[in-house]
């Protein structure tokens, strides 16, 4: 046996005014769960408190509740001294009780023709990895996009594409998941880290079902734009003025010896509407000693069309991509757009290797910048950090790069998914609460590592919003700077 | 379907709520008879539980016993069940199981369930204990929730009036002694009452009552103490499952079920000294030999000093390829990651934990109990399985007799009798006596549970189970403290823990024999189960006893 304190959330709507934390010392075996500390506060301490559970093993979905903010399953998390417990983020009944029955009115019943007969193997196989969903609503607890849209929830949209699969459901689901909120989702992939069967709800239901609505010439006008932007000039982006790639050799040599070598993929953003922040970070690579081979025959990686559900034209570029590194024999692409690096990964088969930015410079170690005076905070790109597992390399070159490093709890900023061309006021409205979380860090500049991000944050808050490849840059002639100065 | 929401919709005490069938339970059975009782008038499933998360159906992994290839035949099934439930099993229930189990399974299929298919799409099967066909269905190893998940759906297309997160706590007699309705808390602790021509009791099982068990939180076993206190005769109540393979660790999820998919796959035994045990106790069958036989080898490997350091065997399927613990274990496999063992790459640690009674309230094959007006289906009833389950028999259990049980209560006539209200006063009465009380029901539970584990469990004897009825009977007679309305409902539950545990021991106490899950370390009588002179033993408010007969069936 062994004490812990835990923090758990009070509240009794009828007679409290707000909720409040009580802390108890529990005495609780090795190895258990946060319910059993749960049990221990109600059999040694308040026999009132309000909690709900059922299976005890992971199935049922009953006991879902937020530790230490993050959203888990009460009987299958290990409880921690000093863990704070408190309710999901949905309507409160009594201390961790929430009222669940709403959200699970909306998931979809199957409605069965007459005549409906076993399906075939391969399509019990599609439908099950979005079968195993528990409805314990972890993932509307943690979705950003619930928070100022009406949104139905990650795991109706499941639901949905679950009924689109089987071919013995005779309902309407494309049109019910619009209705629902279909192009809503920013694709940021909370819902599947908190969901405790791990369900790729955005891979495999939402951009699927988007995939289903363009079929039916369901997709947002402004996505279709998109997509003849890109069947027209290989971008997805309209340029704003001289591309990167225009503006660039075939080959970037570094100033010193070689240390390596890289193949660059640009991205649209990059290349058409920001290339300074790009050319900024070729500068770093050439000072570190890294080669970077740019083939200009490069398009858009296809990215946009995937998170839109317009995909008929994405091998052809998935096809010109990958000719254009691997007839260079390029070993090592390297990406400075999170979108794009998550689209190269997770829906590319490519012969090469794929790193971000962050990987590259850290693996082989940067020369120091001199710190910048300022206090900055890292904005988490979803691709990056979710999309590609990547939280810890940027954060490691920034506390490098500047004086002070505050944290900033991660959350999307909006502009993913087609979100912020498709659903402009969603994104604003993401962006507005990224915009107080930015001001809550009393942060100077806000570092990021993707254009999409950087740029619609910047259109949100006044603080201004970096790449890190330009703070890295500033560092450097800052340092140069310091050098001259003291000749 | 219809919702209704505890919080906003408050009933009065006095107000009565009415519908031509009751049922009690949103598990398996009590779904199915909801689906099919309400073909026939108005419908209330009252649910302990948010439907879907409560009951063991939503846990069970392994599979649904069917008869569904030419190579196999009812008659085999039959054969299994009763040879596997030591001939103690009603045959005439166990014809009607075998014979619907697959028209039922059908049912399913039609209403959207996600079974897992073979090639030449057919449902897939797989072998487990007991058995001498691979009949076991399944999705996975979440058979039971794809089977919830798709009854669920299927309720949504009827008018049944669901109640979620009320509480039944007991029986209501009309004037001429048949039931004619219930009583139940809300979240809240407040009362409502329900009347009904009919009511079908579904409320599941209850091996809560023992210190380590596969149960849910909602096995409390309401629903044979409910029907025993409005007179209903119970059988077999000794006969207790424990399932071989429970964890073991961490301590406080002890018990938690270890499918036998993971012995139908491939899986195999170990003691601490690596051997595979299961050759001394049944070299033919192995480890898919019945789970009696399992559970009390695994039992005597650790009494006797082979188990390993935390009183559990090695359940090993290191042998198999990755893939297939990942397509047909991914239940497993999860949970055992979450409390830190690659199952993939190192064995388990399991021991017998308490999973099923097969005990219950006696029924006809129209799911009637011995009292007018209450019908009975799944685990709360006893005769199905005998004196030890087949795994994969409980599933198709659920959906054949919960659709009888929800058929002849819904054929019901209309019930005249009233309801006196001295008998709806006795029963606030004893609400009222919670809040005076003076002992907690968290201690009694927890002493419960721990004399059930160590006097009633695996391996019996008289001198304990004497000392067991002596120590409940006790705890039964402590007066339960309710710490606020809300707490009404767990001093209720820990009454109906400590009937039930009651019943299961003075049933034991009359078997003299072993048979099936159950054994005397002190039978003085030897007794081969296919020509045994006992039957069921039986108790109500009226008699309990052991039947004879003549000869075996």
């Amino acid at each position: 046996m062994k004490e812990i304190a835990i923090r758990v959330s009070r509240y009794d709507p009828g007679k409290d005014a707000e909720p409040r934390f009580e802390e108890y010392a529990v005495r609780v075996n090795e190895g258990a769960r946060v319910l059993h500390a749960l049990h221990a506060v109600r059999d040694e301490h308040d026999p009132t408190l309000a909690y709900r559970y059922c299976c005890g093993s992971g199935q049922c979905g009953s006991c879902a509740v937020r530790v230490d903010g993050k959203p888990v399953l009460a009987c299958m998390e290990e409880a921690r001294d000093g863990m704070t417990v408190e309710p999901l983020d949905l309507p409160v009944l009594k201390d961790l009780m929430v009222d669940l029955e709403p959200v699970i009115a909306k998931i979809a019943r199957i409605c069965p023709a007459p005549d409906a007969a076993l399906p075939a193997r391969e399509e019990i196989e599609a439908i099950k990895p979005l079968r195993d969903c528990i409805e314990c609503l972890c993932c509307v607890s943690a979705c950003p996009a619930l928070q100022v849209t009406d949104f139905a929830g990650p795991t109706v949209l499941r639901q949905e594409m679950r009924l689109a699969l089987d071919p013995r459901d005779s309902g309407d689901r494309i049109t019910d998941a619009i209705e629902k909120g279909l192009f809503y989702c920013t694709t940021c992939k909370r819902c599947t880290e908190v969901c405790p069967k791990e369900i790729d709800v955005p891979g495999k239901a939402i951009e699927k079902l988007r995939e289903l609505a363009n079929r039916r010439g369901l997709t947002l006008p402004r996505h279709q734009e998109v997509a003849r932007l890109v069947q027209e000039t290989g971008r997805s982006v309209e340029r704003t003025q001289p591309t990167f790639l225009e503006q660039v050799p075939e080959v970037i040599e570094p100033d010193g010896p070689v240390r390596g070598e890289v193949g660059f993929f640009v991205g649209c953003m990059f290349n058409g509407r920001v290339p300074q922040t790009a050319l900024d970070a070729m500068e770093v690579m050439k000072r570190n000693g890294i080669r970077v081979i740019v083939p200009h025959d490069q398009v858009c990686c296809g990215s946009p069309l995937i998170r839109t559900g317009q995909t008929s034209n994405v091998s052809d570029l998935k096809r010109k991509n990958i000719e254009a590194f691997a007839s260079r024999g390029i070993k090592t692409v390297m990406t400075i757009c999170a979108g794009c690096g998550a689209t190269l990964k997770n829906d590319y088969d490519t012969p090469f290797e794929v790193k971000d930015v962050t990987e590259i410079l850290t693996e082989y170690g940067i020369e120091p910048p001199s710190k910048l005076d300022i206090t900055a905070t890292y904005h988490d790109p979803c691709h990056l950090l979710r999309g590609q597992g990547i939280g810890e390399q940027p954060r490691t070159l920034l506390r490098e790069a500047v004086r002070e490093f505050v944290e900033m709890p991660s959350q999307c900023c909006g502009a993913g998914g087609g979100v912020r061309s498709g659903v402009p006021e969603e994104a604003k409205a993401l962006g507005a609460k990224r915009d107080a979380a930015v001001k809550a860090t009393g942060a100077d500049v806000v570092v990021t590592v993707c254009p999409f991000c950087e740029f619609h944050i910047a259109d949100c808050t006044d603080v201004p919003v970096k790449n890190l490849t330009t703070i890295l840059l500033e560092g450097y002639r800052k340092k140069d700077a310091e050098r001259e100065g003291s000749v | 379907m219809v919702l209704y929401n505890a919080p906003t919709n408050k009933m009065l005490v006095d107000e009565i709520v009415d519908a031509h069938v009751l049922v009690i339970g949103s598990g398996g059975a009590g779904v199915r008879a909801a689906v099919e009782a309400s073909r026939y008038g108005g419908v209330v499933l009252v649910s302990k539980t948010i439907a879907g998360k409560g009951g063991c159906t939503t846990m069970a992994e392994g599979g649904y016993n069917a008869v569904l290839r030419e190579e196999d035949s009812v008659r085999v099934h039959r054969d299994d069940t009763l040879k596997g439930g030591a001939y103690l099993n009603d045959p005439a229930l166990v014809d009607a199981l075998v014979r619907e189990a697959p028209e039922r399974m059908a049912d399913l299929v039609r209403w959207g369930a996600v079974f897992d298919v073979t090639e030449d799409r057919q449902v897939a099967q797989r072998p487990f204990g007991g058995q001498r066909f691979p009949r076991t269905c399944y999705a996975g190893d979440r058979t039971g929730h794809e089977m919830i998940m798709t009854l669920l759906d299927r309720l949504d297309a009827t008018d049944t009036h669901l109640y979620q997160e009320v509480s039944v706590v007991d029986l209501i007699a009309d004037e001429n002694s048949a039931v004619a309705g219930a009583v139940a808390l809300d979240r809240d602790g407040d009362v409502v009452f329900f009347r009904a021509d009919a009511t079908v009791l579904a409320t599941g099982g209850g091996t809560q009552a023992y210190d380590i068990s596969t149960n849910s939180a909602a096995g409390t076993g309401d629903g044979f103490a409910m029907a025993y206190r409005a007179g209903a005769e119970l059988i077999d109540m000794e006969m207790v499952q424990f399932h071989p393979t429970g964890a073991v660790y961490p301590y406080d999820a002890r018990g938690r079920l270890v499918t036998e998919a993971v012995r139908g796959e491939g899986g195999i035994l170990l003691n601490a000294r690596r051997e595979r045990f299961m050759e001394r106790y049944d070299p033919e069958r192995m480890e898919l030999s019945t789970r009696d036989v399992v559970a009390r080898a695994i039992a005597t490997e650790v009494l006797e000093g082979r188990g390993t350091s935390r009183g559990g065997v090695y359940l090993d399927v290191t042998h198999l390829p990755a893939e297939r613990i990942e397509a047909r274990l991914p239940v497993m496999l999860e949970q055992f990651l979450a409390f830190g063992v690659d199952i993939r790459r190192e064995p388990m640690e399991v021991a017998p934990t308490a999973h099923h009674i097969m005990g219950g309230v006696r029924i006809t094959p129209e799911c009637r109990t011995t009292i007018p007006g209450l019908f009975a289906c799944g685990e709360v009833t006893g005769g199905v399985h005998g004196a030890n389950r087949l795994g994969g028999n409980a599933l198709a259990d659920t959906q054949v007799f919960g659709k009888r049980a929800g058929e002849f209560a819904g054929k019901a006539p209309a019930r005249s009798g009233r309801i006196d209200e001295t008998v709806i006063d006795e029963k606030l009465k004893v609400l009222d006596g919670f809040s005076t009380g003076d002992a907690s029901p968290a201690e009694v539970r927890k002493d419960l549970k721990l004399t059930m584990w160590n006097r009633a469990g695996i391996f019996r004897n008289a001198s304990d189970l004497t000392a067991a009825l002596e120590e409940i009977r006790r705890l039964a007679d402590r007066r339960l403290r309710a710490a606020s309305t809300a707490n009404l409902l767990e001093c209720c539950t820990v009454r109906n823990m400590c009937t039930t545990a009651s019943l299961i021991v003075r049933c034991a106490l009359l078997r003299p024999e072993n048979r099936g899950a159950h054994v005397r370390r002190d039978a003085e009588i030897v007794t081969d189960p296919a020509t045994s002179p006992f039957s069921h033993t039986y108790v109500s408010l009226a008699r309990v006893g052991i039947e004879r007969q003549e000869a075996a069936a």
